[in-house]
């Protein structure tokens, strides 16, 4: 009885695990095959719908070399507004999370909570006004409007507080008679001590703005300009029954950031685990 | 062995009172130095814009023509009759209602199969989640393609069970469900990590004393895993309700709305109005009514979840 038990088990999580990355291997698979076998092998159960019969990487090539859809420009794109992004959130946040969680001044506690309260204003209602802001600033269709309403990151302050809240004040107080300046004190002792919740929040900045679609949709016009998620999704409608082409495009966007994540998991997890401590 | 502490305790006292004071200063000067960054990007890019969306809500505000004008509550009252936007609410409701029960019992089995630490669970768990680090844009095409009728992957499997077959997504009434079935397999694996936090902060000792007493593994599971399990399954719900009512991302990829409207989600609905048709303020209203239903249906979940609290 038990045996069966645990066989049942075993049988249950291993179909979960195949509805899990079934369409991702299905996606990397029809992308490094030619267009025509995609579709001789669609109606068959055996091993060559998951197979490529002729490896391939012409797919690639077209989708990087397309002078349309010059995805190498819009991987770049993405991945030069992402990095800036993540280092001035995890800069312009520890700051903060540092000084709520050990500097005594005056307001401390009522900025603290206009922060928090943040969490409950959904972007939705002032996707509008943040819009005609970037109207009125002459941001529209320039990485100003992508990174600098980027940089708070409420969560991160949130995550960050709690860890610097357990550096110890002896150490603090400690560098404070040796002469060092609380900026020096942050940005050699606590910060080197923070590696791990930086990683954290940097993992889940830099995925955030790597997967972000309808804040760039709305303020980027310029195509050359443009961010992978947006032309990944303009690239499936316009290219319509290219299907080899869209999955490869796919598949270059999605591999370095899976790649990220195996060798970064852990930190990732600890992010969503902390998220939901909160509650 | 002296503690840091205590010496520094002293060595503070005797500097003079007017030093300690600049000193203070001096912190608090630093202190808001390194808020200000922060509390700027704070004032300018949320509560600005939450006070600006207010005031445009009342407004006709087309940006296209320039032109912006005082008109009361008529957006909303126009949106309280409007079918569009009433029916997107509904495809919203629907997304959520169905959503939520299964999306959070199957995140919560997943949980449990990989809890206990055997061989292979941690395998597991790295496979449950990559559809979490896959883009919505990504998985929303790749979607596209297996939902396809001749060729893709959902309807070879049915045929060979011997189910019709369906394009599900040029279907009006199976086209939601198309999107549903996205929605969850990009998500469960977010929430299975949140209950695998809950179950593993329930002492274990608790197990073994029901153990002793003969409980059976069910028994244990209603008695002991789901009351002890209640705050983390309170946050998976509000946090599922809140998303599922806001669903949109997905929408905007897989189906644009379609066919006939039948996708149409409610914030799809607002970023047509707003960006499409220019119509700014009365887009504005709509995302103030839709963050008032969400603000009063996690208030109510609140509730309901403490009044059942430990």
């Amino acid at each position: 009885m038990n045996r069966f038990a645990s066989f049942a088990k075993y049988t249950i999580m291993i179909i979960i695990a195949i509805v899990s990355i079934i369409p991702i291997i299905w996606m990397i698979s029809g992308a490094s095959r030619p267009y025509a076998e995609l579709f001789k092998y669609s109606n068959s159960f055996n091993i060559h719908l998951f197979v490529p019969v002729q490896p391939t990487l012409q797919n690639f090539k077209d989708v990087i070399f397309n002078e349309r859809n010059p995805f190498l420009t819009y991987i770049g794109n993405t991945l030069f507004v992402a990095s800036i992004v993540t280092v001035l959130v995890l800069l312009i946040n520890s700051m903060a999370a540092f000084a709520f969680a050990k500097l005594r001044f005056r307001g401390k506690a009522i900025v603290f909570a206009l922060f928090m309260s943040a969490m409950i204003i959904p972007g939705e209602v002032t996707l509008v006004p943040n819009y005609l802001l970037m109207h009125n600033f002459g941001w529209l269709d320039s990485y100003k409007a992508l990174i600098i309403p980027s940089m708070l990151s409420v969560f991160g302050i949130f995550l960050l507080r709690q860890f610097f809240a357990e550096v110890p004040d002896e150490i603090l107080e400690a560098a404070k008679i040796d002469g060092a300046t609380m900026t020096r004190t942050f940005a050699r002792i606590v910060l080197p001590a923070a590696v791990p919740p930086m990683i954290t929040l940097g993992l889940m900045t830099f995925l955030g703005n790597w997967d972000s679609y309808l804040w760039p949709l709305i303020v980027i016009n310029d195509d050359k300009k443009q961010m992978i998620q947006v032309a990944i999704a303009a690239f499936s409608s316009a290219e319509g029954t290219d299907w080899s082409k869209i999955l490869a495009a796919s598949t270059i966007s999605t591999v370095p950031i899976l790649i990220l994540f195996l060798f970064l998991q852990r930190y990732y997890i600890q992010g969503i685990t902390m998220s939901g401590v909160k509650g | 062995m002296a503690s840091p502490t205590t010496t520094a305790k002293p060595a503070a006292n005797i500097l003079p009172k007017k030093n300690r004071n600049s000193f203070l200063r001096g912190e608090e000067m630093t202190a808001w130095w390194f808020v200000l960054p922060s509390f700027a990007l704070l004032l300018i890019f949320v509560f600005y814009p939450m006070l600006q969306a207010f005031i445009i809500s009342f407004q006709n505000y087309n940006l296209v023509g320039g032109t912006k004008s005082f008109v009361g509550l008529d957006n909303y009252k126009s949106l309280m009759t409007d079918h569009s936007f009433l029916a997107s609410l509904g495809h919203s409701f629907y997304f959520a209602i169905i959503v939520i029960p299964i999306q959070t019992c199957i995140s919560l089995g997943m949980a449990l199969l990989i809890q206990k630490k055997v061989v292979a669970t941690g395998l597991f768990r790295t496979l449950y989640f990559i559809p979490v680090v896959i883009s919505t844009a990504v998985a929303a095409t790749v979607f596209k393609l297996i939902y396809n009728k001749e060729y893709g992957l959902l309807n070879n499997f049915l045929e060979l069970l011997h189910l019709p077959t369906t394009n599900f997504l040029s279907n009006p009434d199976t086209a939601m469900n198309g999107v549903i079935m996205l929605g969850m397999w990009k998500a469960v694996g977010f929430f299975m990590i949140i209950f695998l936090a809950g179950l593993n902060n329930i002492p274990q000792d608790l197990y073994e004393a029901a153990k002793v007493d003969g409980a059976s593994k069910i028994q244990q599971f209603f008695r002991i895993t789901l009351p002890m399990l209640n705050r983390t399954t309170a946050f998976v719900v509000i946090i599922t309700t809140i998303d599922a009512i806001k669903i949109s991302g997905l929408v905007f990829v897989l189906t644009n709305g379609g066919p006939n409207g039948a996708t149409e989600t409610a914030v799809f609905y607002i970023y047509q109005m707003a960006f499409k048709q220019m119509q700014m303020g009365y887009g504005t209203a709509a995302a103030f009514i839709l963050f008032a239903i969400v603000l009063a249906i996690s208030l109510v979940q609140m509730r309901l979840f403490r009044n059942q609290d430990y």
